[in-house]
């Protein structure tokens, strides 16, 4: 049995290793995802939408002819771009919500209203075009849309965003940008430099050494097992949606600003979700608009389901940084210039949050805080391919593809250890520096690596005539502590205490395997603990549905770990008030009089005592209910740091590179669900090494079409291909709150693929700063086969 | 939920492979025979299922055994994995009418003690994390792993990593489901129940 964590706090159930409270239903095949009810065996006048999809990378719709479509038999319904009911829709934008409920008139980029319900023009391969039809099946769906006849207007397209920014490209946006592809700032910048402070010059005039790194993230795909969709059905004028996005709340705010109806007529329901990883931050997708249309026009439920080829749907966004960092002999670091050129793809959607906002608002104070001299600016340009926006974070995995191998060669330049210029000069901006819970990560990162045996880049001995081992690490600050979270607004959990002793726990958000179900029974257990309760008694309610009355809290971010259990201990206050009341009038007694542990009621200073349960039970067998509604605290408490070290072995004949083992730490404050969490940990490196390694959406240059959106090219780790994963969890930091906890469910994939091309580099001696590694990359860097670009020179 | 055939709390899983065939096929017109979790079930052609609709769809759709999911539909991520006489297979892949007299398992037929079932849910020992998260490819782990263990009842951990490689778990929970499936394999050694 390997070592547990060791919590700061002992705590009766929160910080215990023990199942998943759902994993029975799990395990067993009994959980119900949105495919399980989406039947015609539940519903059985099921109709099937399917939406035409775009064959052109760019094009635009000359004439339609859906009359054929329309005729065909099983066909209910067919609708297009020019029918008044979508033609009147709002200009609409991918990603309204950044983490909390927001209206049509608070989203978050108001200035990318960029996307239309069905549309006459179409921005890249598989992009929705303007018909969605209701059919009987689902064949029958697609033979209906083979028998649509458009006239297509091909327009030209361009795929790199480089080429994209050139003047003379096709101009993916014009109501947006009718000059070019280049995005607007976004509403939180003047300008594209978004974040200026000190002077950088004068910073780098001042500094002994300056390196430059540059790197080039590619557009990774979240392809989650389950794929995205809604059932959609109307009762009189109530629409009711099952969907696979999640945020109810968010979704029945969408549905009804779109299509002008009034909130309580619309009810979401969340069931259990097959993996998000930030794909529902894109989640005012048309479709939930245009289905609903169909259940209304055909009076039939309407299901609408990605494929899963339709569902590589978003990604992480294409980011290309050039860095560039000073410092002084003595280690100091005196400069840093970060630019990027973001990919948007297609649509903006959260693409600005990854370029600027999120790294301004979080990477910039989080990590960089202490750099005296920082300089900051994006460019950002739409592309005719998949959009961009949330994964696994925002915007941090790209940054931290320049940063850690920048922070890497500054210190070979400067011929200090990396751990060390490290600790020396980074921290956030509510600390000092060196920063404690930056110190203990990287400290136990190089512990368990063993980072004192490292070599000399590429001086390593050779294993099996040909491969070379090396060591790297990368590391960024973590996010979502409490006060991050506090635009949630009220936080909303309810508890119904049974007559006899069990619990309801209200505490809805829609399960998508983070476990923060979890992590509210044993809060909500914690918290319970005077009615001589365990995890065992309270059933959480699985299914989030906007029409239980309680707001849920959208499934963006790690903070769903903690946010709802520092309501916990204000429910148990109330519980145990209500309690005692009930017990004083049994007892004769006044309140002050009695109190309560370990389930038993007693009289102060007397032998006089009865269960909680019957007390409960000889009252009037109404459950009692306590209901939190509170905002968070809004203290400041910056936040802690994650790192991964790995080794890896690169084969100097073949090229292949594998991981061999990656210690990947994570300060939490405090941490909820160890089990959940050193899940998140190991699991993440099977994502991250993937998007490092092996993961890449190819486009076929001449036509724009993507070639390999399926589970067998789009190339997903398996069992055999992981690394062996240490995971480390610290308490050092402290938050506010109850739990002072920071989440870590993003941060697992950040720092990995850094930490992979330092290692690389330690192995073998060169650079590689563009992921996927691929064999003929490495092999290129070494000089044993010639790089792309002579390549193509030549020809 | 409509489940055609429920689960039995606590009972024996139905022993696959030595139960009764269905007749040989006699005409295309004589409806399509198979034993589910069981019980044999009659399907007419045109009727019920057509010749075009995979073991999947009939399991799903029309008999509402909803366990199995369907992830990929073209056999590279296991999610729909069910057993066939015993035998793993992909149920994406297999036509409905090629399952006509045989014997499938899917996991609506394990009983809830079954060992693996319990070992995927129970896992959670420290530096592992849980053998599931989202829960979405898990059932379909837990039917290669029936009938990986039916095959090799005491496997080493590089064993079931190779014998469960075809499954994708995009959660990562590969480490602790390869924990899982040994724990499971010591539980049916102890229970005596190395049959499926």
């Amino acid at each position: 049995m390997k070592e547990g964590f060791k919590p700061r706090v002992l705590r009766k159930f929160v910080g215990t290793y023990r199942p998943k409270i759902d994993g029975w239903e799990k395990a067993s095949g009994e959980a119900e995802y949105l495919d399980d009810i989406a039947l015609k065996v539940r519903f059985p006048g099921m109709l099937y939408a399917k939406v035409l999809r775009s064959p052109y990378a760019h094009a635009r719709i000359k004439s339609l002819d859906v009359s054929r479509a329309e005729q065909l038999p099983g066909v209910h319904a067919v609708l297009t771009y020019q029918d008044p009911e979508v033609a009147s829709l709002k200009p609409t934008q991918g990603g309204w919500t950044p983490f909390f409920t927001t209206s049509y008139d608070r989203m978050t980029w108001p200035t990318y209203k960029d996307r239309r319900v069905l549309s006459d023009r179409v921005r890249w391969v598989g992009d929705e075009a303007g018909v969605v039809v209701a059919a009987e099946s689902e064949g029958i769906a697609q033979e209906a849309l083979r028998l649509v006849e458009v006239e297509w207007e091909v327009l030209p397209f361009v795929l790199d965003p480089v080429e994209a920014m050139n003047p003379g490209a096709p101009v993916i946006h014009p109501e947006i940008n009718p000059n070019g592809n280049v995005l607007p700032p976004s509403p939180f910048a003047d300008s594209e430099v978004f974040l200026e402070s000190g002077d950088v010059d004068k910073g780098f005039a001042e500094a002994d050494v300056i390196v430059e790194m540059e790197s080039d993230y590619h557009h990774a795909d979240h392809a989650c097992l389950g794929t995205r969709g809604c059932l959609m059905y109307w009762e009189g004028d109530k629409l009711t949606c099952y969907t696979s996005y999640y945020q109810a709340d968010q979704t029945r705010m969408h549905i009804t600003q779109m299509l002008d109806l009034p909130l309580h007529k619309v009810r979401v329901i969340n069931p259990y979700i097959g993996g998000s990883f930030g794909r529902g931050n894109t989640g005012e997708q048309p479709f939930f608009i245009f289905t609903a249309i169909l259940a209304k026009r055909t009076r039939r439920p309407v299901l609408f389901k990605h494929t899963r080829r339709e569902d590589f749907h978003d990604s992480r966004n294409k980011i290309i940084y050039h860095c560039r960092m000073g410092a002084k002999k003595d280690g100091t670091i005196t400069a840093a210039h970060f630019k990027s050129i973001g990919d948007a793809g297609a649509y903006s959607d959260h693409t600005m949050a990854a370029t600027d906002y999120c790294v301004r608002g979080d990477f910039a104070p989080g990590t960089l805080a202490h750099i005296p001299n920082l300089k900051m600016e994006t460019y950002v340009a739409y592309t005719n391919k998949i959009p961009g926006g949330c994964k696994r974070g925002i915007g941090n995995n790209q940054i931290n593809l320049v940063f850690g191998p920048a922070v890497d060669l500054l210190s070979e330049e400067l011929g200090m250890n990396p751990v060390e210029l490290a600790i020396k000069n980074f921290g956030h901006e509510w600390g000092p520096v060196p920063d404690e819970s930056l110190e203990a990560v990287l400290r136990a990162g190089a512990r368990r690596i063993g980072w004192e045996k490292r070599h000399k880049p590429g001086a390593g001995p050779t294993y099996d005539g040909s491969k070379k081992r090396g060591l790297g690490f990368s590391f960024h600050n973590s996010w979502h502590a409490l006060w991050q979270e506090v635009p949630r607004g009220h936080i909303q959990v309810s508890v119904r205490v049974n007559p006899d002793c069990t619990v309801i726990l209200d505490a809805p958000t829609a399960e998508t395997g983070t476990g923060s179900n979890t992590c509210n029974v044993l809060s909500c257990a914690d918290a319970l603990t005077f009615l001589g309760i365990g995890p065992e008694e309270i059933q959480w309610i699985s299914h989030t549905d906007t029409e239980r009355g309680l707001k849920d809290q959208v499934q963006t971010d790690s903070a769903i770990a903690f946010v709802q259990s520092e309501m916990m201990p204000k429910v148990g206050k109330m519980v145990k008030e209500k309690v005692l009341e009930l017990a004083a009038a049994q007892f004769e007694r006044a309140v002050e009089d009695l109190d309560i542990i370990d389930g038993q009621v007693f009289v102060k200073d007397t032998e006089e005592e009865k269960s909680v349960r019957d007390v409960l039970w000889q009252a009037d067998l109404v459950p009692i209910l306590a209901t939190v509604s509170e905002p968070l605290p809004e203290e400041v408490t910056g936040t802690p740091f994650t790192a991964t070290f790995v080794e890896v072995e690169v084969d100097t004949e073949t090229g292949q590179v594998e991981v061999l083992r990656a210690v990947v730490i994570h300060d939490c404050g405090t941490v909820m669900y160890p089990a959940g969490a050193e899940g998140q940990q190991v699991g993440g490196q099977a994502m991250a090494v993937g998007e490092t390694l092996t993961e890449e959406i190819v486009y076929d240059p001449a036509t724009g079409v993507p070639l390999n959106f399926n589970f067998i090219d789009y190339k997903l780790m398996t069992m055999l291909d992981c690394p062996e994963v240490e995971p480390v969890l610290l308490e050092v930091w402290k938050g506010t709150g109850e739990y002072a906890a920071c989440g870590l469910g993003e941060s697992v994939t950040t720092c990995t693929p850094a930490a992979v091309l330092n290692a690389i580099y330690n192995a073998v001696g060169v650079r590689i700063g563009t992921i996927p590694v691929k064999p003929e990359m490495v092999l290129a860097a070494l000089g044993k086969i010639p790089n792309r670009a002579s390549q193509e020179e030549r020809r | 939920m409509n489940r055609a055939i429920g689960r039995s709390a606590g009972g024996a899983a139905p022993a696959l492979g030595t139960a009764e065939r269905g007749e040989v096929r006699r005409s295309p017109s004589d409806p399509i025979r198979v034993r589910i979790n069981g019980a044999w079930q009659q399907f007419e052609l045109g009727r019920d299922i057509e010749t075009s609709h995979t073991l999947a769809y009939l399991l799903r759709e029309r008999l509402g055994l909803t366990g199995l999911k369907v992830a990929c539909d073209e056999g590279a991520c296991g999610a729909c994995t069910v057993l066939m006489d015993g035998e793993a297979i992909l149920s994406c892949m297999t036509l409905a009418v090629e399952a006509d007299g045989h014997e499938v398992l899917t996991i609506e037929g394990l009983p809830e003690d079954d060992p693996v079932i319990e070992a995927f849910a129970e896992q959670c020992e420290p530096g592992y994390g849980t053998a599931l998260q989202c829960g979405f490819c898990t059932p379909g782990f837990v039917m290669a792993a029936k009938g990986f263990l039916h095959e090799n009842p005491h496997p080493t951990l590089d064993e079931v990593k190779e014998a469960l490689s075809g499954n994708l778990c995009r959660c990562g929970c590969y480490a602790a489901i390869a924990q899982a499936v040994l724990r499971a394999a010591d539980k049916m050694a102890s229970q005596g129940r190395q049959e499926v």
